[in-house]
């Protein structure tokens, strides 16, 4: 605390003239500390385009990434609601992993795609709804809680398709609601901005986005100052769990196949997105658009080192290594700040 | 007398800006130095110059028993013989003693690597005792009250390294200490001094310099002002020299509020460590509230509002409030500013405007989206009716001082128009030029017709705006003072029960 206080109560003094004339002056002008991550983004395509322009630079490529992103997005989007509040939900990609096996099972038994498509959505509720009671009422640290609950539901994601793969056939309905193409873009790509567009106004330009964010910053403060903190992280836990229902759903819909390890694999790319674009657009919070910058930026580079040849494995340590270097810029800022 | 510790021509420059210009310090062994100063004069970048966390200009030169110091190399301040108490005390709290002080010098072990827990136990214990202070080491020092675990910290920073202690530095020693225990903490601070360790004692507290030094630094926006011996100068003349102008005379608010409506009405409220608490507070009131630490004091504040558990029934305008609601409370009119600005108000590492409007952020909120302009505007306008340096709405909370910080969360609540207005402890830890603009606003409120409510551990305070006083003793009100009885001297007495006041009235 009193290591602060040096810096702190120099601040004030400094005029403007002398604000803009340093360095970080010239660092907000060009804007390279909010959108470092749009600055990256266009040395990546600058770097693969020289380097695969054969494959890198075209239209299809773009669509791909564009319709690649669309779902790692979504669960993206739907994991800034926990974490904007201070809580943890690693079960968020293993819970939209049983909502694919739900869909998928229930279609290929037979069932009819609204009543498959709301077992999906209802079964992430579902799981949305036990994690808010685990962390509220039984008072469980969200990231142990949740870590226990993604293992629950990993199993019975396991159960239900009794650890097989299962194929849709002859569902070309149910496929378009996720790949049919419009202005060339996957459907789902709509979903995402649909989403994020939904999501910013809330968490931006709404008093329940200011109760969020306060809530994440200190619950205590918050509570003092009249915030239903408990309200606030319950309804977070819930509906992150119905927005992976219906993301899983979606991803069924673009799959239309589903097996046990489907979910699972999210986990990370969501994380690693929304925790970079805490130090983008709007640093310092867990926010939409900086998370949108962000999985732009990780999907773009992925898909160029891919195109220039390197095996899959590339991905996991791309999105690792993005992750790790995502918290220490956020704790390096901070240090700055104060 | 040789100086054990020398200062030639300290500056330090952050950016275009000199937090310390050319500042002389000579302080001999033996002796304690009070160094005073508002916030931002300069103290904790001398102080972490020292430590070595700063490098500071070149031509500056510090000498520690008369061996140059290593500027501006972390660990050199300790190498030299220089050790440091900071404001946290830096202790474990679920350690006990031994193992506190252990954790910088390790701890002694037989000859087969066993650690020696007797003879560590007795070395704690002896520590503790050489400063006054009998206790039981092997309890975690989190149980400890706060002056025993300042003793833990300070027979720390002093017990045997490889290098002796020249020289102690404490930084703000009894920001978080009630005045009943500071006496403690200076007698330890004098038998500190017996061992012929030069003191620095850093502090913005007035009285503490008189009832603890033998000679006073004065430092002001980053300047040396004064050195000279604590006897001859009196506290009018002190604080001239910290704040460069002499205090206006505040208004005293003794006015009596008989007959105003009461507003708020508390019946047989307890709380952790509060027994029974009866009050009815009138509009337009200034009613005060003290007791020793363990008097049921830190409880009353946050019980009122309901923001612990507690038993009882408090009403406003007739409104019963249930407990464990804030909402619900905020809802009937009462605002809160809590103790610990940390841990309890601030959020900071939001903006000014988050911090102010979060106790109602739908103000700003027309046809369906937040107008950031109106919001701007109205927070603005707090913040310069507060005087909050800087006024810019977007600069992060954790950026101002704690008496800035302290008057943004004021500004929160007094935004929301209370009816009643409960204040924590509301200038703790705050500079002086801060405390009298608080204290001056907190005063404004009431004349609009705020039933206030102060907690207060400064019984100067107290009488400076309180038309009476609740003093708690042993979690129940033992005392009602009003009119001629509220001064300083006999708040202080009676918080310390009967027997002390019969001798000063």
């Amino acid at each position: 605390m009193s290591m602060h206080a040096g810096s702190s109560v120099l601040e004030p003094e400094l005029t403007v003239e002398e604000k803009t004339s340093t360095r970080a002056g010239w660092a907000r002008r060009t804007g390279i500390d909010r959108f470092s991550g749009l600055y990256v983004w266009a040395g990546l395509v600058i770097l693969f385009g020289l380097w695969v322009p054969d494959t890198f630079l075209t239209v299809s490529n773009a669509r791909i990434i564009a319709g690649d992103t669309a779902i790692a997005a979504m669960l993206a989007m739907a994991l800034i609601l926990p974490l904007a509040a201070g809580v943890f939900d690693l079960s968020i990609a293993a819970n939209m992993g049983l909502s694919v096996v739900t869909v998928v099972l229930l279609i290929s038994h037979g069932h009819s795609v609204p009543l498959a498509m709301l077992a999906g959505v209802t079964v992430g509720l579902g799981v949305g709804l036990l994690n808010a009671v685990i962390v509220d009422r039984l008072q469980v640290d969200s990231f142990i809680g949740t870590l226990g609950m993604s293992s629950v539901v990993a199993s019975a994601t396991y159960w239900v398709v009794d650890g097989s793969q299962i194929y849709l056939v002859g569902e070309p309905g149910f496929q378009d609601f996720a790949a049919k193409q419009v202005l060339g873009l996957p459907l789902s790509f709509f979903y995402m901005l649909l989403l994020a567009l939904v999501l910013w106004y809330v968490l931006e330009f709404t008093p329940v986005g200011r109760r969020v964010y306060a809530v994440g910053g200190n619950p205590q403060a918050a509570r003092l100052a009249g915030v239903s903190v408990r309200k606030v992280v319950f309804l977070s836990m819930l509906l992150t769990g119905l927005l992976a229902g219906i993301v899983g759903t979606i991803l069924a819909s673009k799959l239309g196949t589903a097996n046990t390890s489907v979910g699972p694999s999210y986990l990370l790319p969501a994380f690693s997105a929304v925790f970079l674009g805490a130090t983008q657009v709007l640093p310092g919070r867990f926010n939409v658009p900086g998370t949108l910058v962000a999985i732009i930026m990780l999907s773009t580079g992925v898909k160029g080192l891919q195109l220039a040849g390197a095996p899959l494995y590339v991905n996991d340590l791309f999105n690792g290594g993005a992750l790790i270097i995502a918290v220490a810029l956020a704790a390096r800022s901070t240090r700055k700040q104060t | 007398m040789t100086p054990v510790l020398s200062i030639r021509n300290l500056s330090k420059t952050f950016g275009g800006t000199r937090a310390l210009s050319n500042v002389d310090l000579d302080l001999e062994p033996g002796t304690i130095r009070a160094v005073v100063g508002q916030n931002g004069c300069g103290k904790s970048t001398l102080i972490k110059v020292l430590a070595g966390y700063y490098q500071p200009d070149a031509d500056a030169s510090v000498t520690v028993g008369g061996q140059p110091l290593h500027l501006g190399h972390p660990g050199a301040g300790e190498q030299a013989g220089i050790r440091f108490v900071h404001q946290d005390l830096g202790l474990v709290s679920t350690l006990d003693t031994v193992d506190n002080l252990a954790l910088g010098r390790g701890y002694e072990h037989t000859s087969g690597g066993r650690i020696h827990w007797r003879a560590e136990a007795q070395s704690a214990r002896t520590a503790l005792a050489d400063l006054g202070y009998q206790l039981d080491v092997r309890r975690p020092v989190g149980q400890l009250s706060i002056s025993e675990r300042t003793a833990v910290a300070v027979a720390r920073a002093v017990s045997t390294h490889r290098i002796a202690t020249q020289v102690l530095v404490l930084d703000e020693p009894t920001a978080n200490l009630p005045a009943s225990e500071a006496e403690r903490l200076f007698d330890l601070v004098r038998r500190v001094r017996d061992t012929g360790i030069a003191v620095l004692f850093v502090s913005h507290h007035v009285d503490e310099v008189f009832a603890v030094s033998e000679s006073v630094t004065v430092l002001r926006d980053g300047r040396h002002i004064h050195t000279g011996p604590t006897i001859g100068l009196d506290e009018d003349r002190l604080v001239e020299l910290m704040i460069g102008k002499s205090l206006a005379a505040e208004p005293a608010n003794h006015r009596s509020m008989a007959r105003s409506e009461v507003v708020l009405v508390a019946r047989e409220v307890s709380a952790p460590a509060l027994t029974s608490f009866d009050l009815d507070l009138r509009a337009g009131e200034v009613v005060g509230v003290a007791g020793i630490t363990g008097s049921g004091r830190e409880s009353v504040a946050m019980a009122l509002f309901g923001g612990v558990s507690r038993g009882g029934t408090v009403a406003v305008n007739g409104r019963t409030i249930p407990s464990q609601r804030p909402d619900r409370a905020m809802a009937v009119g009462i605002g809160l500013v809590p103790a610990e600005r940390h841990a309890n108000a601030a959020l900071d590492a939001h903006t000014l405007s988050q911090n102010i409007t979060v106790t109602d952020p739908g103000r700003s909120f027309v046809r369906g989206v937040l107008r950031r302009r109106s919001e701007r505007s109205d927070v603005c306008q707090w913040l310069h009716r507060l005087h909050v340096t800087p006024s810019d709405p977007d600069a992060a909370m954790a950026t101002l001082s704690g008496g800035n910080q302290q008057k943004v969360i004021l500004a929160r609540w007094l935004r929301m128009e209370p009816k009643v207005l409960l204040l924590d402890e509301p200038t703790q830890g705050v500079d002086i030029g801060a405390k009298t603009e608080l204290q001056r606003l907190i005063a404004e409120a009431a004349v609009q017709g705020t039933a206030v409510l102060i907690v207060s551990s400064d019984s100067g305070e107290l009488a400076r705006l309180c038309s009476r006083v609740l003093v708690l003793r042993s979690g129940v009100v033992a005392e009602e003072l009003s009119g001629d009885r509220i001064d300083a001297d006999t708040i202080t007495a009676a918080t310390l029960g009967s027997g002390r006041r019969a001798n000063l009235t």
